[in-house]
């Protein structure tokens, strides 16, 4: 469960952040949320798919980094092993808040940091710290805020992104068939990617459109970054030894 | 003779008119010029009878064809799912309840499982037994999750709707999205060809209205089928003694309490009570025999069922409607170049919710079996008189088994209706059939039944019909039957785990919307 908090420095002056990548630290998620202003970083690496989220219904684009629930395949020796970590695991244990204030006499909402304190990586004895010994964020926690405002941005834009996939019908499910080197068989289902025959069939309006929202890059590095199966599937084969 | 068949004029709005309009507009181009013209003329003196507020799973189908998202139509005729009926004291009066879910039986396509289930009537009910749908009722469970795609579903559904709100959407969706036209005028005549066919309607403002094919969706008063033709009608009074109806509306106990997926029907002195569950309000209303009865005592039997849900004061206070109606249904619906869609076609008590079903059934035959021209109409017209007739008897057997498994005898509705001198000779049959041999696929003799032979099932044994097979099945299809029971009860429980809360899911949905795909 989680324990969300507002984040302050004074209830919160002590903590750390430990920045080691392991399963205990609750890092063995197979997939994680992404949205097209990182997808250039993402794509180098991980495959992206589109899947729902099961509590709105509403479609995300992800990361995957494994084949089935709780398997992240990128998760060696304490690490993570690629040069990038999708923000949305990067930020753990840090969340986006909402706090309501008052402006010159005017209701408004407000995005505030909020931290998870049940979060395994938040302690007391190692890691990062989050506030200077005189007063202050230190970088680490700076660098946090910033992904936190990222992704803010990153939601709204792919939410746009995302309509648009589904207006156009540019979205298809898909079962990803697996065979490792044992030649054992293994399925993935329930994501969804980019409808490759709907998409060349676009007409030139609908192309522009895409195109000046910068969604036409999204679509073609969501598409390449299929490519990156190959890799996940060999350390698959590595992990089991085969 | 051959003259093509270019125009349709369908008298009536209401959900008939706006659904077969949709219907047959969402099969056949509309355009300007080339395509068939349809023409919706509708009396804005003539006020919908606005009854008719659960579905089949078939609208699901139907809606889907006719492109209207399913996010839309929920939230626009402040609509919920409906997942089957559950019947309370209509066996033996005792606060016992059944359920007839539309999920079919489990491995029904290969298995007949009820044979099966007999030696255990007595540890689980049927329906718990053969299907997981019984149980979603039990714990108010949705059909389906926020993530699941519009019309596709864990557990089959129809609706429960506000009908006057269902007409508008369609309006809307049939005027803006489909090329039907949208008369408001009122009928002051019907002119005849020298064929004997309709040539025109006349209105008040818009003068004659010519067409090739008219449409009867006038409800009760039956303007051209019945008042221009005369074609009479059946009376099943005699049969199902419901010609009564009181309807009411009334508030949810609070603005978060439960929304149930399933009609409740729970039987009266000298009928039966409706429950249909909005996210906004509860329609109630009791169907009962005015023979039976008087309006004033089933008015007191109507209120005190009222009464747990909006208090005394308000359960004494609240305005009520008087529906009369004459169960029966027309000696054919389909002369001439006019055909009878909706209640102009005929009336039942909504047990088991016909209404819908039926004119989604008969727009579906018309549309696909438009008669290219004239001639061929009067082939098209006996295929569909044939059919319907069928249909209906269908219905009037199938309600009818409700009453007729009833071991109440408390009144002389109850004794009466129950009695088997009066059933039809079709049903008198499959009852002496049934007691050694379960409903099956050969109970379904034409394509298309109404009801699935799942359905008798349902009413059979959660009435407590005993269907004794002389000859004890071979080891080898017990134990696949045993497999069946066992995956049901998995998935049951996966189920029950799994689904949100019917209001719960609703609520997502004003929120979020359904996923497309």
């Amino acid at each position: 469960m989680t324990n969300n908090v507002l984040l302050n420095s004074v209830d919160h002056k002590d903590l750390k952040i430990v920045t080691e990548r392991s399963q205990k630290y609750g890092d063995n998620m197979w997939y994680s949320l992404t949205f097209p202003a990182e997808f250039k970083s993402v794509q180098a690496y991980y495959p992206i798919f589109f899947n729902k989220d099961s509590n709105t219904g509403q479609f995300i684009s992800v990361a995957i980094f494994g084949f089935q629930d709780q398997e992240n395949l990128f998760l060696a020796d304490n690490r993570w092993d690629a040069p990038y970590i999708p923000l949305s695991v990067a930020r753990q244990p840090f969340l986006i808040g909402v706090q309501k204030i008052n402006e010159d006499g005017e209701d408004k909402e407000q995005r505030v940091l909020h931290i998870d304190m049940d979060h395994p990586k938040v302690t007391q004895e190692h890691g990062e710290a989050l506030f200077l010994e005189y007063g202050g964020n230190t970088p680490y926690l700076d660098t946090a805020a910033d992904m936190l405002e990222a992704i803010h941005h990153g939601i709204v834009d792919s939410k746009i992104f995302i309509d648009l996939l589904i207006e156009h019908e540019l979205l298809e499910s898909f079962t990803l068939e697996l065979e490792l080197n044992d030649r054992s068989k293994h399925q993935m289902a329930g994501f969804y990617t980019i409808n490759e025959e709907k998409l060349s069939a676009l007409d030139s309006e609908t192309l522009a459109t895409l195109h000046a929202k910068g969604y036409l890059q999204a679509i073609y590095m969501a598409i390449a970054s299929q490519s990156n199966i190959r890799g996940l599937l060999n350390r698959k084969n590595f992990q089991l030894g085969l | 003779m051959d003259k093509a068949l270019r125009k349709i004029v369908i008298v009536g709005g209401g959900s008939a008119g706006w659904l077969t309009a949709g219907i047959i507009a969402s099969e056949h181009a509309t355009e300007l010029g080339t395509g068939l013209e349809i023409i919706l003329v509708e009396s804005a003196d003539v006020a919908p009878i606005g009854v008719g507020e659960g579905t089949w799973p078939s609208m699901r189908t139907t809606l889907k064809k006719m492109g209207i998202s399913e996010t839309d139509f929920l939230l626009e005729c402040d609509a919920s799912f409906k997942q089957g009926s559950k019947f309370t004291n209509w066996n033996t009066n005792t606060n016992e309840y059944y359920y007839h879910p539309y999920t079919l039986p489990h491995g029904f396509n290969n298995t007949n499982l009820a044979p099966f289930w007999q030696p255990y009537r007595d540890k689980i009910s049927f329906a718990d037994a053969v299907s997981t749908q019984s149980q979603l009722g039990e714990y108010g469970l949705a059909p389906k999750q926020i993530s699941t795609a519009e019309y596709d579903f864990n557990a089959n559904y129809g609706y429960h709707l506000d009908a006057g709100k269902f007409a508008g959407l369609l309006q809307k969706h049939c005027t803006k999205k489909l090329g039907v036209k949208h008369l408001i005028d009122h009928v002051t005549q019907v002119n005849e060809a020298e064929s004997g066919d309709i040539a025109s309607i006349t209105t008040k403002k818009h003068g004659d209205i010519l067409g090739d094919l008219f449409i009867d969706c006038t409800g009760t008063s039956s303007v051209l089928l019945g008042k221009h033709f005369g074609i009479p009608f059946i009376s099943k009074k005699h049969i199902l003694f419901n010609d009564s109806a009181l309807a009411v509306h009334v508030p949810h106990q609070s603005p978060d309490s439960p929304i149930d997926s399933f009609t409740c029907s729970t039987a009266q002195s000298a009928g039966w009570i409706w429950d249909i569950a909005l996210p906004s309000r509860r329609g109630v209303g009791y169907t009962y025999s005015s023979s039976h009865i008087t309006d004033e005592k089933a008015e007191k039997e109507l209120r005190d069922y009222i009464t747990p849900i909006v208090g005394l004061s308000a359960a004494k206070t609240i305005n009520i409607r008087k529906i009369n109606f004459t169960p029966g249904h027309k000696e054919k619906f389909w002369h001439k170049n006019c055909v009878a869609v909706g209640l102009s076609a005929g009336f039942i008590e909504p047990l088991e919710a016909t209404a819908l079903a039926l004119i989604e059934l008969s727009a579906k035959m018309i549309s696909e079996q438009l008669p290219a021209n004239r001639q061929t109409m009067d082939i098209v017209a006996k295929r569909f008189n044939t059919k319907f007739l069928h249909r209906w008897q269908n219905i009037v057997d199938f309600l009818k088994l409700h009453y007729v498994l009833s071991k109440r005898t408390d009144s002389d509705y109850w004794r009466e209706i129950s009695e088997h001198k009066q059933l039809p000779d079709t049903l008198q049959e499959q009852l002496l059939l049934w007691k050694t041999q379960s409903p099956y696929y050969y109970d379904a003799t034409h394509t298309e039944e109404m009801f699935p032979s799942a359905s008798y099932q349902y009413i059979l044994y959660g009435m407590g019909f005993v269907t004794d097979t002389p000859r004890k099945k071979r080891l080898n299809s017990s134990k696949k039957a045993d497999i069946l029971f066992n995956e049901n009860l998995k998935h049951t429980q996966h189920l029950l785990s799994t689904l949100p809360k019917n209001r719960e899911l609703i609520n997502k949905i004003k929120q979020y919307g359904l996923p497309k795909i």
